[in-house]
């Protein structure tokens, strides 16, 4: 009953405050709720793209003995398989084309023989490009290789066979080649460096005509495979369906034990999307606790801010007989009270945010995770009321002298933790642990071999969460020393405002240097908050642009098709499209480096760095720029990635002699280069071996200036509708690809993943704190100092004079915490990027600083500082007495 | 005592104070016409609720009556009488919480525009004419009650105001203490030749000062020794 009393006067005279205590619970709990949606969705999503990506779930490769049509008849009776179609797979020493005068020879290839009904159950597993897209098709590598186009004859030789002719009816791309290829039940290591460059896919009759007398003698050529459809109805969390889909392909192997491998493409792509969804957890984990935790201690401050009305009334209720028990019951009623509403307003909050958002409303892909998400929100709000309200209620009730603890006023000793330097420490063990982070390459997200399982290193969270937590109480030591040992400078800086009483507010100031502490360090906190989320969101949007570039080459790519050619003044034109701010052109060649054939690139050093953003993390040994230079320097200077480096023991300055295909006769010539540095990763390359060498040096030696591919780099960033120009304008001579549906087919990576709506929530709510913390701080700080306030314009202050109190506070909170927040924040940045190293592909150079989004929260904290600083001198304009007869 | 209205320190004519309006309203000061002479000592009786503290508000200009007219003749207009030559002691801790004992003191002086020494030397030599110069490194929270308003007459004795006005400055403190703090009021008084006027409903403080005027349900009456003009 004396509860309920309790509650229904608190609500009718003390709604303000209590609101704003619930409102700040509500943030954390929707902070939280929101974030748990992203998570859930995000998994969802990753495990939606991992299905989606794949082209053949499994590569069933029959084991040699055993049967191939009972494989096959076996598979598409097991249930879970929606089709199994089968694949044929044999080895050639080579294959050759005249053109002309002119032989062009290859090295060993595969052909491979696929069944009428492929093309139509793995839609995307074979691009066409030129000619037919049934019979004998080949692939464009090999197409550009031989100089031959649909129409040619190929001359296919196999061991101990007399060599075949046949005719080209179409050039293809295989974008799952290295799937394709694999080599079945080996593990990542065991799989080969690179997938083969000569490819031709014939008809499954043909291949057996071809291939089935090979098998008598060299049956080590030949191999067969069942290429599986699965049907798809998997857990939502990647890691669920990793562990489901493994257990069924292990089912499968052991119900045809002996007569089939599992090469398990959907396993492996779950596999890495449940490593990105552990990834998308440690996001959550590193920008979503700290907003929470603000939340938590905004909540905390405004709630302490009535601690002296609750102490009043403590004592009123005392003198009327209530024991400490009842006192700490009306405390706790009132942080449940608050509790309960907060959490109600914070899970409203997170459905609209949510919806807004990420699209969803729920807080979970299933009603568990939407019950457990909802629930942890919930507990964290209540956790917060309970930690704000009833913890001092029950100190209160417990010990009346912690009363003289709490004074905010005085000269007492600086607290235990400056004292002990813990601070200090802090930072220091957060920098030690970043450093051991460091030694293991910061890894995160732990897979071990042969395990299904996969783990977090939450050690490595360590590093932040104590830099975060000893940045946070160094500023307040900062904030603090400054007001005790600085009152004569400060009194010089805030002369502006109070004028002759300059002297009298700097030791007003350092008197109530705590209180001026807690609100510096709260706005340094949110501050760095904005500034860490959205450094390391920018500098994350950022890589996942360079990621796509890298993957596609610019925003748009031409890249003529083989045997087409594109006329020189293709430039112009191409210069001349709505929407083309720049053509780059880009010389793309194969060369046998030894005897691998690989890409080579020929680029103008000057221009390159710019046109294709090449980043400093796509090389070794230099930066972008100084590597170009060199390459600028020396015409035969090239690059080539650290694998050829290591298998030829090369040193900088030796010479490399490649084969490179001479434009007029079309026999490979032998070109000579000097190794000058190691690249990494280059716009448009393969991910394994490739040169970059001179555009001019190489058309020189070859003989021929042929480009090949175009850069273009578009003017508002819509490449898709200027790819669709462009696609237009070169007609089928060229194919285009343009970096947003690039960016789409990246796959489960965490760039797919909608951080887009994970960062609107995060910016938005640092933005949020940072103007309450900074405004509602020192308006409650100001408002417990109304009565003395009164008292000074009693005594004939003027509010100008009165004035000079407020603003020289609220500026050194402001510009204090706005300065150590920036610092500690880009500190907090600079570990957090390094050590989520992993969700990063490229990892950056720099990082990206959102100056606007920056700005914005530097003028929202100025301008909620600025409403309460005006408010609170607003307030001496009533009567001196009726203030003093109302406090 | 000059009766030359030059010498005037302030006038009431027929002041009345109401707060709210309609049948809630409350009049708390009701015609009150009075004057205050240079070297008046007047005690300000009535019971709680009868008034006391507005007409003491109005007179300190902190209030403004709904009816009637208040003047400052000798002391200027309202704006400048705070601080300067007009202080109030309060009931309730007036010490300013985060300022110590010489800050308090000197506050008044350098809101009026004293440069800072200046206002020290005053600050001291003022707590020191009080025996409280030991004091005077101390914070409020750090004082008694009976220190507290004994610094609180050091800063009405530092700004050297020819009114001053005390509402009910020993209502918190006890018998001995009060009675301490109303000597050095009026000793503040007497070395000034400050007018005084102390509101109180404790016959053994009005029974120090030699004029009494007494308030019952708003309504004012001057006493004996009262200057009626």
């Amino acid at each position: 009953m004396l509860t309920l009393t309790w509650l229904r006067g608190l609500l009718a005279r003390r709604a303000g405050r209590l609101s704003i205590t619930a409102i700040g619970v509500a943030l954390a709990v929707g902070l939280l709720a929101t974030l748990g949606s992203f998570l859930s969705a995000s998994k969802a999503q990753m495990t939606d793209r991992a299905l989606k990506s794949v082209s053949v779930d499994w590569q069933v490769e029959t084991q040699p003995g055993a049967d191939p049509q009972a494989v096959l008849t076996s598979l598409e009776s097991t249930p879970g398989i929606k089709a199994a179609v089968p694949v044929g797979y044999g080895d050639t020493k080579s294959f050759e084309t005249t053109t002309g005068a002119t032989v062009q020879t290859t090295g060993a290839g595969v052909i491979v023989g696929y069944a009428g009904d492929y093309r139509s159950v793995f839609p995307n597993q074979i691009r066409d490009l030129a000619g037919a897209t049934t019979g004998v098709l080949l692939f464009q590598q090999t197409a550009a290789n031989l100089h031959a186009a649909p129409g040619d004859q190929v001359t296919v030789t196999m061991a101990g066979l007399p060599p075949v002719t046949i005719k080209i009816d179409g050039v293809i791309d295989l974008p799952e080649i290295d799937a394709m290829f694999q080599k079945v039940g080996a593990p990542p290591q065991s799989q080969r460096s690179a997938p083969p460059d000569n490819v031709i896919l014939v008809p499954l009759d043909q291949w057996h005509r071809l291939f089935d007398p090979l098998a008598i003698n060299h049956p080590e050529l030949v191999s067969t495979q069942v290429h599986v459809d699965l049907v798809t109805s998997l857990p939502h969390d990647p890691a669920a369906a990793y562990s489901k889909i493994v257990g069924d392909a292990h089912n499968l192997e052991l119900k045809l034990t002996g007569q089939v491998l599992v090469g398990n493409n959907l396993g492996a792509k779950l596999a890495k999307a449940r490593s990105d969804s552990l990834y998308a957890q440690i996001l959550f984990l590193f920008l979503g606790t700290p907003g929470a935790v603000l939340a938590g201690m905004l909540t905390v401050t405004v709630a302490a801010s009535g601690a002296d009305r609750r102490r009043r009334e403590q004592a009123l209720l005392r003198t009327r007989g209530a024991n400490s028990r009842q006192l700490l019951s009306l405390g706790l009623s009132e942080a449940i009270a608050v509790g309960v509403a907060g959490s109600i307003l914070g899970l409203g909050l997170a459905l609209l945010v949510g919806r807004a958002a990420f699209g969803t409303a729920g807080f979970g892909a299933t009603n568990a995770a939407a019950v457990t998400w909802a629930a942890f929100a919930v507990g964290a709000g209540l956790t917060i009321a309970a930690f704000a309200i009833a913890v001092p209620a029950w100190r209160d009730a417990r010990d009346i002298s912690v009363v003289a603890a709490r004074q905010t006023i005085g000269r007492r000793r600086e607290p235990r933790w400056q004292r002990l330097w813990i601070d200090v420490i802090l930072i220091c063990a957060s920098l030690l642990v970043f450093w051991l982070t460091g030694r293991n390459g910061y890894k995160l997200v732990l897979a071990v071999e042969g395990v299904t399982t996969i783990s977090v290193n939450y050690w490595a969270f360590l590093a932040p969460a104590l830099m975060w937590l000893g940045v946070g109480m160094f500023t307040s030591r900062i904030a603090s020393f400054v007001l005790r040992r600085g009152r004569r400078p400060l009194a010089w800086l805030i002369k502006p405002m109070s004028a002759g009483l300059s002297d009298t507010v700097a030791a007003s100031m350092s008197r109530q240097r705590r209180l001026i502490a807690r609100g510096v360090t709260l706005v340094a906190l949110t501050a760095g908050f904005a500034v860490s989320t959205s450094v390391f969101n920018s500098t994350y949007q950022q890589q996942a642009e360079v990621d796509a570039v890298l993957s596609n080459g610019a925003d748009v790519t031409v890249i003529e098709s083989p045997g087409a050619s594109i006329p020189p003044n293709v430039i112009t034109e191409l210069s001349a499209i709505q929407g083309v701010r720049k053509v780059s052109p880009l010389m793309h060649r194969f060369a046998y480096v030894g005897n691998d054939l690989q890409d080579i690139y020929g680029v103008n050093p000057t221009t390159i760095v710019s046109d294709a953003k090449l980043q400093d993390s796509y090389f070794q040994g230099g930066s972008a720029t100084s590597l170009m230079t060199k390459l600028a320097h020396r015409p035969d200077a090239a690059l080539f990635s650290f694998e050829t480096v290591k298998d030829f023991q090369l040193a900088p300055g030796d010479t490399v002699t490649l084969r490179l295909q001479s434009g007029t006769t079309k026999q490979y010539v032998q070109v000579p280069f000097t190794y000058t540095g190691v690249v990494k990763k280059f716009p448009s390359a393969p991910s394994d071996s490739f040169v970059i060498g001179n555009a001019d040096y190489i058309a020189k030696m070859t003989g021929i200036d042929h480009v090949g591919t175009y850069l273009i780099a578009t003017a508002h960033g819509d490449s898709t509708a200027v790819a669709g120009r462009v696609q237009t304008a070169v007609g089928t001579n060229a194919l285009v690809n343009d970096v947003a549906s690039k960016r789409r087919k990246i796959g489960s990576s965490l760039t797919s993943v909608e951080m887009a709506g994970l960062t609107k929530v995060e910016l938005g709510f640092a933005l949020t704190l940072a103007a309450a913390a900074a405004g509602l701080v020192l308006w409650l700080g100001l408002n417990e100092r109304r009565r003395t306030f009164a008292t000074a314009a009693a005594l004939g202050a003027k509010r100008r004079q009165l004035g000079g109190f407020v603003w020289s506070e609220a500026i050194y909170v402001t510009v204090g915490g706005l300065v150590t927040g920036a610092a500690g924040g880009w500190v907090l940045t600079n570990i957090l990027v390094k050590i989520l190293t992993g969700v990063f592909d490229p990892p950056p150079t720099t990082l990206a600083v959102p100056w606007a989004y920056l700005a914005l929260v530097a003028a929202v904290t100025v301008a909620a500082v600025v409403i309460a600083a005006s408010s609170a001198i607003r307030s001496t304009r009533r009567p001196a007495v009726q203030l003093l007869r109302d406090i | 005592m000059s009766n030359s209205s030059t010498d005037l320190l302030v006038r009431c004519d027929r002041v009345a104070r109401t707060y709210g309006s309609g049948p809630s309203a409350v009049v708390a000061v009701h015609d009150a016409t009075c004057q205050v002479h240079p070297g008046d000592r007047i005690a300000l009786m009535g019971p709680s609720g009868s008034g006391k503290t507005t007409l003491l508000h109005l007179i300190a200009g902190l209030d403004d009556p709904t009816v009637g007219s208040i003047s400052w003749p000798a002391l200027g207009d309202r704006h400048s009488l705070r601080p300067g030559p007009l202080a109030i002691v309060f009931q309730s801790p007036s010490l300013l919480p985060p300022l110590d004992v010489v800050e308090n003191v000197a506050l008044p002086m350098l809101l009026l525009g004293t440069d800072r020494k200046t206002a020290t030397n005053a600050a001291h030599e003022a707590l020191a004419r009080l025996d409280l110069d030991d004091l005077s490194s101390k914070l409020p929270e750090e004082l008694s009650g009976g220190q507290a308003q004994r610094v609180a007459i050091a800063r009405v004795l530092a700004g050297r105001p020819r009114l001053i006005l005390a509402d009910e400055p020993t209502g918190q403190l006890d018998h001995a203490t009060g009675i301490r703090v109303i000597d050095v009021l009026i000793e503040a008084a007497d070395e000034l030749g400050a007018a005084l006027i102390i509101n109180t409903h404790d016959p053994l403080v009005a029974n120090r000062l030699p004029q009494r005027w007494d308030m019952a349900n708003g309504r004012l009456t001057i006493l004996g020794g009262a200057k009626i003009c």
